[in-house]
């Protein structure tokens, strides 16, 4: 049986498709994702790659132009199949640096957190109101409006609506103002689970364990074949 | 040759300007309906870079039905290298007027905005204050007795970034929004500022107007070379001995402009490239110092005129280092609102970073080949078609620069 | 073999599977228990140990590079050296960074593009009133064959409803049952399979992400905290004495080899599922080559149930271009059934993992599968789940309903064509409830440690185990780097392992580790070649 995502496609002897990714011309399996393709291709791959299909880690982030199309679209790869007369280039990610510093535990007081939303990043405010981060967002996520309500203080609807967002951040590298609204998301997510999520059979169990009442008999008879 | 850069101009009295000049205007004001053809027949070419022949635009706002039609003397310039406007503004505001007034009597626009950018200080104040001599200037009431409504002139300082240079982006700028540039059409001359019809010039472009009316289209056309009309200004830098304004007849030589006027190359290096009008155009080189400035002749060569932008390189320098500044600039310029644009100027301006630094390697140059033919087209501007242009250019001409590049 | 459209006319009976014996069911289909999948390793600390032939290959081989590999390379140092930016190394550099030492965090692919991510089911608490940490340390061991290390499990169930908080805490969220307030309400509680109580706590269907994009952003902003992305470790450095000092890294982005030397360096490498064992597909991550247990194996570290791996019995079998890709627990967790082509249940959903994926590869064995094109799997219900609960596809299996979405077809319609998918190492590298190896300065946390799963994982414990043992393992090596500087740090170990590789009659040129694939088309030496002085 054949292991290699890319060949087993090969493999099953269906038709190709033509398309070009970063100036190679290859023939893609049918069905295949670009990445898939690239791999099949026998073109090295070290980079824009992770979780390979599931579309969570964001890694893979490309722009492709289809044929016929103008307009070139953002898109993760591993999700993103091949499609006859494509034209793709994959968009690196820069070396991990954050320049919007915080601090969580210095948060202490929430009646100063929806003031940290500005003093953290106060870009925010200076949305030009492009929608270039909804046009990237491969996940259909409204960006900008979840940027304007974090400005208006209304920070728990607007970290919802980067709910699902897997930070690949193409809508930081979409953004003219530098606001970084992925990880504006993640500071709104983070300072709301940290300063109100507070469940009350977690808190009880912790008790008990402190307190001794939940000790673990290492050899009782559930622990034995 | 000095037409826009007579000394005679360079006064702040509105007084001293009408002195030796104001004939343009007035010769307008007797014979409103003989502008645009005198416009034409000068073959008055848009001078921002675009080369779209003047009297077309004028003629089709003067077609749209008033009152409040609007003209934008745009005068945003941002581009690297270019530093013309700057000069007319600050130095010669009136000429700048009187030919914005002459587009106004022809087209019948009320509406004048003078759109600076704010960055030039010293061309806002020039601008302000010229415009409030204009304002009670009996000629202003003459000129607004033609168009039949009050004409007014504005000074709209605009945003400062380079995207707010494009016509579209001037009239979101000049309605008082973000300079983002909209897709054409419709075109400013049927849909402009508040939905009214708008001439979008570029100030060097209404300039040279007042003189052609003054003058004659015969004698603005013969300022020319060859099938070439009028006179251009040069912004001329890099590696020359003598950088700076050269105004010179349309279709002189690039040999005439870095070697005769510029003085030569720096140091006695070779000459090795020019990077034309924004930088956004094919590279000329040393093949081309015979080509003449000119947008025909230009575009025949495959590149461009621009704004007469010419930015000499010698063999002294890296055209990859040039590109990826270039590039950088285009990036950091792009407005956002179509991905391709901004995330593909980013990856460009990135892979072009990784070989300066020395860290390229195989497939980079395949990577970038392929952003060069994937990018253009994909934006509601041209920002990213220019950026793509200039990449695949340098590029195709100097190869191994890039391959040395690779590790 | 039943064909596709077949199956799908066929109705299907919801009366409970028939009972059947779980150890023969295991010994006859379970891929670890194939003849021939094991082979005993003939070299080093676990020798006579049986492991996979492709993991043995790679723990038998050669180094990649030598000393004169090395020389004239730049040297970064730190006090903690955390190896893979995954949960479990992401939670360890938070943790030693806290604990005041310095961390230098090297990454094969991005920080956080592993396992960690992807993970969608949830991560075990014990905090229901009817739970206690008895019945999830008893669970454990029970599902892991009575293999696990006690003392280990008690550690991390222990460490359960803590590591909750913890999370919580770096700003995570977790979901509530329906109506339940953010303040004093109850946690929303799934019961994995395996189980005796609902302790799976999750974050919609993708917990995984939510914990990674958390700790990713953590490490992003903690101070004390370098990151190297695209750095793979090659090889680890070592005293005179055998004590680990730190690691030989590629730098990808410049293609040449770099230096990091440490007081103490914490191995979160993760697993081995790109091994495709017996020529499985996988659900993991494009990096799983088993690096870091090749590392640690070549410097003295223990391993323990290496020939233990879980496969996920819901990958998807349909679309060939899916093929491997996971299909959460939470699916059957939630209801959801498994069908064979006859339309008959044939095993407790809900039952461990490794005896549902056996189950499923004794359907298709004895010709009971359902085919489409050529793909041979069984049904996973998802149309009956949908009938059953309506709308519990769109709003609690969001990235179940994404998948289908991208297979082409409405998984309220039409069910999965779903096969075992190699999913977890189970066993790995040896370690104390500290984190501690075998080998002095050498910790690990994460997949790629053993000893807390036995021969089988529990859903849920696997993201409870990076954050237990991420912090316990961060933690011992930030107290560990104050003993004493690291000197002489170089390859010295080298060559007594090339001695046991000649004396084991085993090849010196098949070298290790893989770091990428083999399908991915990437010349390692080529790389790693270009010596600075010979």
């Amino acid at each position: 049986m054949s292991l290699e995502p890319g060949r087993s496609l090969w493999d099953s002897g269906g038709m190709t498709i033509p398309i070009i990714i970063d100036g190679h011309a290859i023939e893609a399996p049918d069905g295949a994702s670009l990445i898939q393709a690239w791999i099949a291709a026998g073109l090295p791959l070290t980079e824009n790659v992770g979780c390979m299909g599931q579309g969570v880690c964001g890694a893979c982030r490309v722009l492709v132009r289809r044929e016929g199309e103008r307009i070139a679209a953002a898109a993760l790869a591993c999700e993103t199949r091949a499609e006859a007369g494509m034209q793709v280039a994959f968009i690196d990610h820069f070396p991990a640096r954050r320049p919007h510093a915080y601090d969580l535990d210095a948060m202490g007081d929430s009646w100063s957190a929806l003031g940290q939303v500005d003093a953290v990043f106060p870009e925010a405010k200076h949305c030009r109101h492009c929608g270039g981060c909804d046009a990237a967002c491969p996940k259909g996520i409204e960006v900008q409006k979840a940027v304007n309500l974090a400005v208006e203080g209304r920070a728990l609807a607007a970290g919802a609506l980067f709910d699902h967002c897997v930070m690949c951040n193409l809508c930081v590298a979409a953004c003219p103002e530098h606001i970084a609204p992925s990880h504006l998301g993640q500071f709104l997510r983070r300072m709301a689970n940290s300063l109100t999520l507070r469940p009350g059979d977690l808190i009880e169990r912790i008790r008990q364990i402190e307190n001794g009442s939940q000790a673990i008999d290492l050899d009782a008879p559930g622990a034995q074949p | 040759m000095r037409v826009l850069t007579d000394p005679a101009l360079r006064v702040a009295a509105l007084a001293d300007h009408l002195a030796v000049a104001g004939d343009g205007l007035r010769a307008a004001l007797r014979d409103p309906a003989g502008i645009i053809p005198a416009i034409e027949a000068a073959g008055l070419r848009g001078l921002g870079g675009a080369g779209f022949p003047a009297h077309r635009k004028w003629a089709a706002v003067a077609a749209e039905p008033g009152p409040g039609k609007w003209i934008i003397a745009n005068g945003n310039e941002d581009e690297p290298g270019t530093f013309k406007d700057r000069f007319l503004l600050a130095e010669t505001p009136h000429q700048v007027i009187e030919g914005a007034l002459v587009a106004a009597v022809a087209v019948r626009a009320s509406r004048v905005a003078l759109y600076v950018n704010p960055r030039e200080a010293a061309g806002v104040r020039a601008l302000r204050e010229a415009a409030a001599a204009w304002e009670a200037h009996p000629l202003l009431a003459a000129v607004s007795a033609v168009v039949g409504e009050a004409v007014e002139l504005r000074v709209v300082e605009s945003s400062g970034l380079y995207i707010g240079g494009e016509e579209t982006a001037a009239v979101a700028s000049v309605q008082g929004g973000f300079p983002f540039p909209a897709l054409k059409p419709p075109f400013p001359a049927q849909h402009g500022v508040g939905g009214a019809p708008t001439l979008v010039n570029n100030v060097e472009t209404l300039a040279q107007a007042g003189h052609i009316l003054a003058k004659g289209a015969a004698w603005y056309r013969g300022l020319g070379i060859g099938d070439a009309a009028g006179v251009k200004l040069f912004s001329l830098s890099g590696d020359v001995l003598r950088p700076g304004l050269h105004e010179l007849p349309m279709g002189t030589s690039l040999r005439a402009l870095v070697f005769e006027h510029g003085g030569g190359m720096l140091g006695g290096r070779g000459f090795k490239a020019v990077f034309t009008g924004g930088p956004s155009n094919t590279l000329l080189t040393a093949a081309d110092l015979d080509v003449a400035m000119d947008f025909d002749s230009l575009r025949a060569r495959g590149s461009r005129l621009g704004t007469g932008a010419m930015i000499v390189v010698s063999d002294g320098t890296s055209i990859l280092r040039k590109t990826a500044e270039y590039v950088a600039f285009f990036a950091a310029s792009s407005c956002g609102q179509c991905p391709p644009c901004k995330v593909g100027t980013f990856q460009v301006a990135r892979l072009l970073e990784r070989l300066e630094a020395g860290a390229g390697r195989p497939g980079d140059l395949e990577a970038l080949r392929n952003l060069a033919a994937l990018l253009p087209g994909s934006g509601r501007c041209g920002l990213v078609d220019g950026a793509a242009t200039v990449l695949a250019s340098s590029l195709a001409t100097f190869p191994e620069e890039y391959a040395r590049a690779l590790r | 073999m039943i064909g596709w459209e077949q199956a799908l006319a066929t109705p299907r009976d919801a009366a409970p599977p028939p009972a059947f014996d779980k150890e023969s069911l295991l010994r006859g289909f379970h891929p670890d228990h194939a003849p021939g999948a094991m082979v005993p390793l003939r070299v080093g600390v676990s020798a006579g140990q049986p492991c996979p032939a492709a993991l043995a290959d790679l723990l038998q081989a050669n180094a990649l590079v030598e000393d004169v590999d090395i020389a004239g390379r730049a040297m970064r140092e730190a006090e903690v050296l955390v190896v893979g930016g995954g949960g479990a190394g992401c939670v360890a550099a938070l943790t030693a960074a806290r604990a005041g030492a310095r961390v230098l965090m090297l990454t094969k692919l991005r920080m956080g593009d592993g396992n960690t991510v992807m993970a969608e089911g949830g991560i075990q608490a014990a905090v229901g009133a009817e739970d206690s940490l008895q019945r999830h340390y008893e669970d454990t061991l029970r599902a892991g064959h009575f293999r696990a290390d006690r003392a280990l499990v008690a550690a991390m169930v222990q460490d359960g409803p803590e590591a909750i908080r913890w999370l919580i805490q770096q700003g995570m969220g977790f979901d509530l049952a329906e109506g339940e307030d953010r303040i004093g309400g109850h946690l929303r509680r799934k019961k994995p399979g395996g189980a005796t109580a609902a302790r799976l706590l999750s974050f919609r269907d993708y917990t995984g992400l939510e914990l990674m994009r958390v700790i990713r952003e953590a490490v992003l902003l903690t101070p004390g905290i370098t990151v190297l992305e695209r750095h793979p470790a090659v090889e680890l450095l070592t005293d005179p004495h055998g004590r680990c000092a730190g690691a030989v890294a590629l730098d990808l982005e410049r293609r040449e080899i770099l230096l990091a030397r440490a007081g103490a360096v914490v191995l979160a490498t993760g697993g081995a599922g790109r091994l495709h064992l017996s020529g499985f597909p996988t659900s993991n991550h494009y990096g799983a080559t088993a690096d870091g247990l090749v590392l640690a194996y070549r410097l003295g570290a223990r391993l323990r149930e290496v020939e233990s791996f879980q496969y996920h019995p819901t990958g998807i079998a349909w679309p060939p271009h899916l093929a491997g890709t996971l299909i959460s627990e939470a699916a059957r967790a939630a209801g959801g059934k498994l069908f064979n082509g006859l339309g008959d249940r044939f095993v407790d959903e809900l039952a461990p993992r490794d005896v549902v994926a056996a189950a499923i590869l004794r359907e298709i064995a004895e010709g009971r599968a359902v085919a489409r094109e050529g793909c041979a799997g069984v049904l996973l219900d998802t149309p009956g789940l949908e009938a059953a609960q309506p709308g519990i596809l769109a709003k609690r299996l969001v990235t179940l309903s994404h998948l289908a979405h991208r297979a082409g077809f409405d998984p309220a319609r039409e069910p999965f064509l779903i096969r075992p998918t190699l999913h977890y190492q189970n066993g790995g590298i040896a370690i104390d409830a500290e984190g501690r190896t075998a080998v002095p300065g050498l910790f690990c946390a994460g997949e790629a440690s053993g000893g807390l799963h036995g021969l089988n994982r529990l859903m849920g414990n696997a993201l409870l185990e990076l954050v237990a043992f991420g912090r316990r393992a961060g933690a011992a090596a930030a107290e560990a780097v104050r003993e004493d500087r690291p000197r002489g740090v170089g390859l010295t170990h080298l060559a007594e392992w090339e001695r046991g590789l000649v004396a084991a009659g085993l090849p010196l040129d098949r070298r290790a580790p893989m770091v990428f694939p083999a399908y991915g088309n990437v010349d390692l030496a080529a790389m790693l070649r270009k010596r600075v002085a010979a």
